[in-house]
């Protein structure tokens, strides 16, 4: 159907009509004070580039299949962190909640949760869920052991034992006031292998991974990997067929989506060979608990980005698992070379900010610099014990010195910046703003990337994430600072 | 409800993830800025430009976080002078562990003379957003009177008011639905002062009884605020809503009859029907007949029964995330012969719904959108709108746009599984 057969009479009014003026609330540039810019001589935090603990577990419980987490505490916990999924993902996120209201908050939320719980497991029948404590449900004391065991009960009294003990409950205690998304990840990577996994009796010679609060086309690319070695594992939490689903009606109801961790999967995890957590701090506590409880080594870090990451990662699956790094995989990281070959002129010399949560920070920074980039600033908005040592240890190598901000905030990025001019920025969305008033492109990566589509549909790790993201960097520089006569050519 | 107000340094005294959730989460609301270098004013406006929190950790639960609110305060007063004050607010954390948020307000006035507002509204206190909404009106209704008091020369000087004065009261300027509707109000002769709060500047909220009268849009979030100004001031208001052609019509011809400007009402309502009246038609050619559920927050399901109606389209199903039971006997009055009706409904239910009503198109949030669209139902963000503004007479053209574009792309016919 053309429009110009049946003209649309008017459009209402477009967007980019709407002329909004703009006013300055004072007349003149309002310089910050230096004093209060760095984050450590101040009390306020301006921008965060971090959010709340629960977040990172139910980021964690939705990677198990039929899995559903359970937030103790207020609606909007949940709410908002659903919003965040959507945002990101463009999926639907089904999280419950036990709707604290005036009375939990005094007598505590016990009747939520059992009554809650119930509900939940007769109505959705769920495989696993993970019970999320919140800032509410820590202060006011809330003994979640002992409610797990009432609730447990209480369906094995309405279901009969076999259908009442069927749902997994796995407990995740991630008060916000004491870390951030990335601590909650953590922890529920180590309170499912806990509360799950089962003694190392039946070797099963596969690998277990922990890859994070990575996307799903990060989890295809590393299955790719993992499918040319002829490796097999365990991935836990797996969001690729959650997080990215297909659009194909009719399904049973409840909607759940089809992929996730099983329940049976992470029950054999003690059997494993091996475990890789691809971030230190998104699942390095898993990988430990493994470790010292069933003696399977842990292999923690660094994220598999760029050329020697990810070198590093195929030795060490290849050296315990006893496998072949294959030709196939030796030719991406041929194609990925011959890609930074052809496009050095582009990125030797620029200078680059970096920031997002701590490993792919580090990452990033490991790649940058073996794209010849220099790391100008670079920032991990949850503070780590390693942060800082691990770009130092980045950037030696290379004989930069860059300005390292480990768990400060973007006001005090955006205000460093300022004052160490940069040719591209390497980060999530919420540094749109910042890329836009230093007049300097925003290569969006990590995990709160929600104001540009398909993000999460590539990958970024592995070889082919690294051509990704190349692709995307030297674009980025060539549609921002080219004059428009090289745009003909390269 | 106090988001939207552009000059305020909008301080969440909570652990980091509460506030980080709400920043930036709308499209530019507002058109006052913060110069981002020397000459240039190039970005998301003030308000949503700087998430400012006091990061509670396990200390502050233990010990108080009243210091650490009154320092973060004090230190993004001196970070941002060109904010006319801060507005903050309390969560579970700060609320449960019981810090003064009323003294440390005090405390910063009295040493920055910066306009300070608060709302005391923890989410474990209440059922949903709609008791923060009724927690910020009547807080800040309170403040308002304060500083009334104390400050009388805050007040609206005589000479600068007219006859003919309103406030457009919960109205929160979703995608810049006042762009719309202040030309409107301009033709029929009235002079907007304010809205509240989108868009507002804090002192809009100091004048907020200075007005004639008052025009309430969202009636579930703000007409508290309405009905104490009432009281407290003697001002009236009249409630109004600006979503199709009846109702803006009817909301037009009820401003003005307050005023005695009736005939002014009427030509704005000749013209502004016959300008889209084209358009109208093309679109309800295309989708008359088509079935429609709608799941929002409060009034805008019996706000949007007679819109839809106006499309040719029929409303089978209906819920609210947030109403109460007025919204309900007004959805009640209001719904066709066989509609389903549900409060607060959770994502089963909703498929449960969908795959009940089997509606042609499902208005309804963020949250929802992504889900009925697995189902193969065509969805539409009516919260914050897909491409507003949708308020007015052309910004109904622009919602009846967004409805035939969601109804009408051919990725509907390509899905398996579908009758054809």
């Amino acid at each position: 159907m053309s429009s110009n057969c049946q003209p649309i009479p008017i459009e209402g009014i477009a967007y980019n009509q709407l002329k909004i003026e703009k006013k300055p609330i004072v007349p003149e540039y309002v310089p910050r004070d230096p004093v209060l810019v760095p984050k450590a001589n101040r009390t306020v935090v301006v921008n965060p580039s971090r959010t709340c603990m629960p977040f990172g577990a139910m980021f964690a419980g939705l990677g198990m299949h039929r899995g559903l987490p359970f937030v103790q505490g207020a609606q909007g916990c949940t709410t908002y962190v659903r919003y965040t999924f959507c945002r990101i993902f463009q999926e639907p996120a089904s999280i419950a909640n036990a709707s604290f209201h005036e009375d939990a908050a005094v007598f505590g939320g016990r009747k939520n949760f059992i009554e809650g719980m119930r509900n939940l497991i007769v109505r959705y029948h769920p495989d696993v869920v993970t019970v999320v404590t919140t800032c509410s449900s820590e202060i006011i004391g809330d003994d979640m052991v002992s409610f797990i065991k009432a609730a447990r009960k209480r369906l094995i009294k309405e279901l009969g034992e076999e259908e009442g003990n069927r749902p997994k409950l796995v407990l995740v205690n991630t008060p916000s006031f004491a870390g951030s998304h990335i601590v909650g990840y953590d922890r529920a990577s180590r309170a499912f292998l806990e509360t799950l996994a089962q003694d190392h009796s039946k070797p099963n010679n596969r690998i277990n991974i922990l890859p994070g609060m990575v996307m799903p086309g990060d989890l295809r690319e590393l299955k790719h990997m993992l499918r040319e070695m002829g490796v097999d594992a365990y991935i836990l939490f797996d969001i690729s067929d959650v997080f990215d689903t297909p659009l194909m009606p009719p399904q049973t109801l409840p909607y759940y989506p089809e992929g996730g961790t099983r329940v049976a999967e992470v029950e054999d995890m003690g059997n494993s060979i091996a475990t890789f957590a691809l971030c230190q701090n998104e699942g390095g506590l898993g990988a430990r608990y493994l470790e010292q409880k069933f003696e399977i080594p842990a292999f923690i870090g660094p994220m598999p980005m760029g050329v020697k990451n990810t070198d590093l990662f195929l030795k060490r699956v290849s050296e315990v698992t006893g496998r072949e790094i294959p030709k196939s995989l030796k030719d991406e990281r041929g194609r990925l070379l011959d890609f930074m070959a052809d496009t050095l002129h582009h990125t030797m010399m620029k200078r680059v900010a970096i920031f997002g949560d701590p490993d792919i920070a580090t990452g990033i920074t490991r790649f940058a610099c073996e794209l010849g980039m220099e790391p100008v600033a670079v920032m991990s908005g949850t503070k780590t014990k390693t942060f800082t040592a691990d770009i130092e240890g980045i950037v030696g190598e290379f004989g930069f010195k860059p300005l390292i901000l480990n768990g400060s905030d973007l006001f005090e990025l955006e205000e460093s910046l300022k004052t160490m001019p940069v040719d591209v920025i390497i980060g999530n969305s919420k540094g749109a703003d910042i890329a836009k008033e230093l007049q300097v492109p925003l290569v969006r990566a990590g995990l709160f990337v929600y104001d540009r589509v398909g993000y999460h549909k590539r990958p970024v790790i592995g070889y082919r994430g690294g051509e990704r993201l190349l692709a995307d960097l030297v674009n980025a520089i060539m549609d921002f600072s080219y004059p428009e006569e090289r745009t003909q050519q390269l | 409800m106090g988001g939207p107000i552009t000059d305020a340094i909008q301080i969440v005294h909570a652990p980091v993830g509460c506030a980080y959730y709400t920043w930036a989460t709308r499209r530019h609301l507002s058109d006052q800025y913060a110069w981002s270098l020397p000459g240039k004013l190039d970005n998301v406006a003030f308000n949503r430009r700087y998430c400012v929190v006091t990061d509670m950790e396990e200390k502050d639960v233990v010990f108080g976080g009243s210091k650490k609110l009154l320092k973060s305060a004090l230190e993004s007063i001196k970070l941002f002078p060109e904010a006319t004050g801060v507005i903050m607010y309390t969560t579970c954390t700060s609320g449960l562990i019981g810090d003064d948020i009323g003294s440390v307000a005090k405390q910063i006035e009295q040493e920055t003379g910066k306009l300070v507002f608060f709302a005391e509204a923890p989410g474990c206190s209440g059922v949903s957003q709609s008791k923060g909404h009724h927690v910020a009106n009547r807080q800040f209704f309170g403040q308002i009177n304060e500083i009334r008091r104390k400050q009388p020369e805050r007040v609206t000087p005589e000479e600068e008011r007219t006859p003919y004065d309103i406030i457009l009261v919960g109205e929160y300027n979703m995608d810049w639905d006042l762009k719309v509707i202040l030309p409107l109000m301009e033709k029929i002769g009235v002079r907007v002062l304010s809205t509240f709060t989108g868009n507002a500047r804090m002192m809009d909220l100091v004048r907020l009884p200075d007005t004639k009268l008052n025009v309430v849009h969202c009636q579930r979030s703000a007409t508290y605020i309405a009905d104490m100004i009432k009281e407290g001031y003697d001002i009236p208001y009249v409630k109004a809503s600006f979503f199709g052609i009846q109702q803006t019509n009817k909301a037009l011809r009820t401003i003005t009859r307050h005023f005695g400007l009736d005939e002014l009402a009427e030509k704005v309502i000749a013209e502004e029907t016959a300008r889209i009246q084209p358009a109208l038609d093309w679109y309800r050619e295309r989708l008359k007949g088509k079935t429609v559920a709608i799941y929002v927050g409060g009034p805008r399901v019996w706000h949007w029964i007679k819109l839809m109606e106006e499309l040719g389209m029929k409303v089978v199903a209906g819920a609210c995330t947030f109403a109460h039971e007025d919204d309900y006997e007004k959805i009640n009055s209001r719904a066709p012969d066989g509609m389903l009706i549900i409060d607060n409904p959770n994502e089963f239910e909703v498929e449960e719904l969908l795959e009940t009503c089997k509606p042609d198109i499902f208005l309804c949030g963020l949250k929802e959108k992504f889900l009925g669209r697995k189902m193969g139902i065509p969805t539409l963000n009516s919260h914050s709108y897909e491409k507003g503004p949708y308020a007015g007479y052309v910004g109904f053209i622009n919602f009846a746009r967004d409805i035939y574009q969601a109804l009408g792309a051919p990725v509907w016919s390509l899905v398996n599984g579908k009758e054809e």
